[in-house]
């Protein structure tokens, strides 16, 4: 499947690799090569393949990217931009993939808790990591798994040892900035929370201004026997980016992950999570927030398994859509064979705002087991007119009043997350992105 | 869960008389032996032209289904649903099959075969009349004899089979045939087009409400036939009617092939109300023999006003794959879908409904209930579509699954596109098994397991079947039960 998104990699991928760190081990430039011959083969997916149904690539495949970014080390990043109220544990920086000790906190580590890029980890040791590494991709839906398979040599190591409580929250940033030429980069993230542990982790994309660069991010976390991860994404990358993540995610038995996501920023967003509750007992909540305006497409893919028994999920999800922007949601949850006393929910509601915007959402029920409890649901609407009149009859105008039922409308989504001053802060972000009052008028 | 409980399920599942209605027959799998006279297997042009030459039909028609034909040459089969569906040798097919004794009148019609019918329960001949029910009988692939004929003509409706309608209607056949499901719509309804066999035609003259249900019975009985039919119902400005279909097939091991394509057209202030009962032969409890149930089922709401409502109970066929739709492009038209799907040992269903919100204030409604049961699969999958101009559009969607046995899988996959933010849609689904309070409740009320687990499926598809026409709510209750009685546990 030929292309000149594909073309540009096909030709300068293998040139790229063999400057990555951690080249030259036989085993990952094998696997690196596989996944790009792989990914050069089959290209990118057509609108006909459904996992793609929603978001189309017909434009990306005409654009031709840079791979690896050589001036990553020096570019200038305003500090300012990485800050976050209430976090302010230990930071890793990653500018176009690439670590910046510079603008990273790794000193004053708390005991249990080792940190490290995984460009380090590579040249340090990285047979721990091979597992992970040598996954490969078979699906043509999962061309940007395999560039970042092929091509991702910088990202962050992450473990919790057995029993550890970590309380100050790890803050990793990935910054994207404008460049010269369309750049594409990669980063890859390995996260394991030993037995008992537990780790608060804020995940945060940023741009420094408005850029057309791609970016694929993979993520990889083990939450090990009733270990807790509270887990809070901030997706404020840079106007016009193309952002393709994915994050697996697995627990053992009594493990607990709670996310709250924020998707606000971004040209083209996608956004999966393959969530596999593996143990007795495990439990995941979801939550987040995609605001699309402006031109974006915002797409959140939630592929929730439940493979073992008395295993629990909740998903909240709202989306707000207005100018051109469109929202796409997927959520699926599967409860397998024998998973017994699975109790599974999911919620999606949206609202639309302005005629020109979408907003498409699929909720997904697989069920074979029968001790179940499952339930789905998805709306997609306009703020409630009876709230409206009677926040107007209290005096407010028809734009306060509709910022304020949407604000309150995302807001539902943030609602159980601990620690105040980073709530505060991330409902503020929301705020500021919701659209002002083009319709009241 | 305390331990009491689980131990009511356990002997739900040891209970002999389960274990004794686990191993029921299929009561409509007899087969009647009369002489048919039909095409031999194999797909062709040849093929095609001798069944329009058969049929005699003009050359306009010849050339439509062989257009059909080409076109679904050149389409690949589709595989995107989760079935697990063996190859179809198209090949290997008959695609006529017509009872050889050609019937002039009812009177006419084979005592044997009118004794197929009454094992059925069709009410064709006096029954026909106390029931009220005009019937259309299609039997393999032609139509055998259409009842309460003069009484329709007075009031200016037309029903009768399609073969007639091309021959006698030719205007109103050549003016809607193909408008709502184009030949090479998808791959059954270009291989449809290109043979169907016979089926029924309606038509509603304006302001005329049909005054008796219309129903037909269809029937496959030869073996390696497939039966192709073609509906066509078309209400003109405010006439309204309302349409049963009923289906069987005896029992064979190799797999045969039903599809069907129905188009239904409602003009300004039109409705149509279209209820099936579907009790194909689903193969036996290892997943042997059986009908593939591919149809293609549309409605268009053309004129502003219009209603269009599916009722569905699907308890048959092997393979079920069908998603009875809605193009409400009338301005405050109504689409609605009320399904009943239940599957059981290996039965696979996939079935939903399409609504497609094209004019202003249309409404939908979506009830959608699934059974699964022994190793079965259930999937309801549908698509809400409301385009920009829907101004004001509406839908609502609920789909539940219930669960019996650990082996069975229930599945949701619905689609909502909203392209206009003054439209609401909505959608809820659920999954689960009977509780075991509702059981216990039931039983501390002196029911035994069988009554108590039929009285709850009974109340889990009371939205649906309250949409069904009287008889037709007997009969798919009775269905249910039979069907279900023995997957309990």
């Amino acid at each position: 499947m030929t292309s000149p998104f594909v073309d540009a990699f096909a030709e300068y991928g293998p040139g790229a690799q063999a400057v990555l760190p951690g080249s030259g081990q036989a085993w990952l430039d094998q696997a690196r090569r596989a996944q790009l011959d792989a990914f050069v083969h089959d290209g990118l997916p057509g609108p006909r393949n459904e996992a793609w149904k929603y978001t189309a690539l017909r434009a990306l495949a005409q654009r031709a990217f840079q791979s690896g970014d050589g001036g990553a080390l020096t570019r200038e990043v305003d500090p300012e931009i990485l800050q976050l109220r209430g976090v302010d544990g230990p930071r890793l920086v990653f500018v176009h993939g690439v670590f910046r000790p510079d603008l990273s906190h790794l000193d004053k580590l708390a005991d249990g808790l080792s940190l490290q890029p995984l460009s380090q980890a590579l040249v340090n040791d990285a047979e721990p990591l091979r597992f992970l590494l040598t996954r490969g991709w078979d699906r043509p839906a999962d061309a940007f798994a395999r560039l970042n398979a092929a091509l991702a040599g910088d990202g962050m190591v992450l473990r919790v040892a057995e029993g550890m409580r970590i309380d100050a929250p790890v803050h990793l940033v990935h910054v994207g900035t404008p460049t010269e030429n369309d750049l594409a980069w990669h980063a890859r993230n390995l996260v394991e929370l030993g037995e008992a542990a537990s780790l608060h982790l804020v995940e945060h994309h940023v741009g420094t201004a408005a850029h057309r660069n791609l970016s694929t991010q993979m993520g990889d976390i083990v939450l090990r026997a009733n270990a807790e991860l509270e887990w809070t994404v901030l997706q404020e990358a840079g106007e016009g980016a193309v952002l393709m993540r994915r994050e697996g995610l697995r627990l053992e038995a009594g493990a607990k992950a709670r996310l709250h996501a924020l998707e606000l920023g971004g040209g083209t967003v996608r956004h999966e999570l393959e969530a596999e509750l593996r143990g007795n007992g495990a439990r995941l909540d979801t939550r987040g927030v995609f605001v699309p305006c402006a031109r974006q497409h915002l797409e959140t893919r939630l592929d929730i398994r439940h493979m073992a028994k008395n295993t629990s999920s909740d998903a909240l999800w709202r989306g707000v859509a207005d100018q051109r922007g469109r929202g796409v949601f997927h959520g699926a949850i599967t409860v397998a064979e024998g998973a017994d006393g699975a109790d599974a929910a999911l919620s999606n509601k949206n609202l639309l705002l302005s005629p020109h915007a979408e907003i498409d959402t699929q909720p997904v029920l697989e069920i074979y087991a029968d001790e179940v409890m499952a339930s789905h649901g998805a709306t997609v609407g306009q703020l409630d007119e009876t709230a409206l009149f009677y926040l107007r009859s209290r005096g407010l105008s028809v734009k306060q009043a509709r910022t304020l039922l949407t604000a309150a409308f995302c807001r539902a989504a943030l609602t159980d997350m601990d620690g105040s001053s980073l709530r505060e802060d991330l409902e503020a972000r929301i705020q500021a992105r919701l659209p002002g009052d083009e319709t009241a008028a | 869960m305390t331990a009491e409980r689980t131990d009511i399920t356990a002997t739900l599942r040891d209970n002999a008389e389960v274990a004794e209605a686990l191993s029921r027959r299929y009561g409509a799998g007899f087969i009647t032996d009369i002489e048919t006279d039909s095409l031999p297997a194999g797909l062709n042009e040849d093929i095609v032209r001798a069944l329009s030459a058969l049929k005699e039909e003009p050359a306009w028609m010849t050339e439509w289904r062989l257009d059909a034909y080409r076109h679904w040459l050149t389409m690949p089969m589709p595989h995107w649903a989760k079935l697990k569906i063996a190859p179809i040798d198209f090949q290997a097919i008959s695609y006529y099959a017509a009872p050889k004794n050609r019937p002039k009148s009812l009177d006419d019609v084979d005592p044997k075969l009118i004794e197929a019918y009454d094992k059925l329960g069709v009410p064709l001949h006096e029954r026909a009349r106390l029931a009220g029910v005009a019937v259309d009988a299609v039997f393999d692939s032609v139509s055998v004899g259409t009842t309460f004929r003069k009484e329709l003509a007075e009031a200016g409706v037309i029903f009768c089979s399609m073969s007639e309608a091309i021959k006698e209607h030719p205007e109103l056949v050549r003016e809607y045939l193909g408008t709502v499901v184009p030949t090479g719509d998808n791959y059954f309804a270009a291989l449809n087009s290109a043979v169907f066999s016979d089926g029924s035609f309606v038509f509603i003259p304006k302001g005329v409400r049909c005054p008796m249900e219309l129903s037909t019975y269809f029937r496959i009985n030869a073996g390696h036939t497939g039966q192709f039919e073609r509906t066509l119902i078309i209400a003109e400005d405010g006439a309204s009617v309302s349409y049963l279909e009923g289906c069987t097939a005896p029992m064979r091991d190799e797999n045969q092939l039903h599809a069907a394509v129905v188009e239904l057209v409602t003009l300004e202030k039109a409705s149509i109300k279209y209820s099936t009962v579907q009790n194909w032969y689903p193969g036996d409890e290892n997943g042997v023999g059986g009908i593939y149930n591919f149809v293609t089922k549309r409605g268009d709401c053309r004129g502003d006003d219009s209603k269009i409502s599916w009722t569905q109970v699907e308890t048959g066929s092997a393979v079920t794959w069908k998603y009875p739709s809605c193009v409400l492009r009338g301005d405050r038209s109504v689409g609605e879908f009320y399904s009943v799907a239940l599957t059981n040992n290996m039965q696979q269903a996939d079935t939903g409904t399409k609504m497609v919100h094209v004019g202003k204030d249309t409404r939908s409604k979506i009830i959608s209930k699934g059974i699964s049961a022994g190793r079965s699969s259930n999937a309801y999958r549908g698509l809400v579509k409301v385009e920009k101009g829907a101004e004001g559009a509406r839908n609502y969607t609920q789909c539940d699954s219930l669960l019996i046995g650990k082996r069975c899988g229930a599945h949701t996959y619905p689609y909502m596109e909203v392209k206009n933010p003054s439209a609401i849609v909505e959608h809820e689904a659920t999954t689960s098994k009977i509780s075991d309070d509702q059981m216990f409740y039931c039983r501390s009320r002196g029911l035994d397991e069988e009554n108590a687990v039929s009285m709850i499926v009974d109340g889990f598809c009371k939205q649906v079947f309250r949409e069904l026409p009287m008889e037709f709510a007997v009969e798919a209750k009775k269905l249910l039960e039979v069907s279900l009685e023995g997957a309990v546990g």
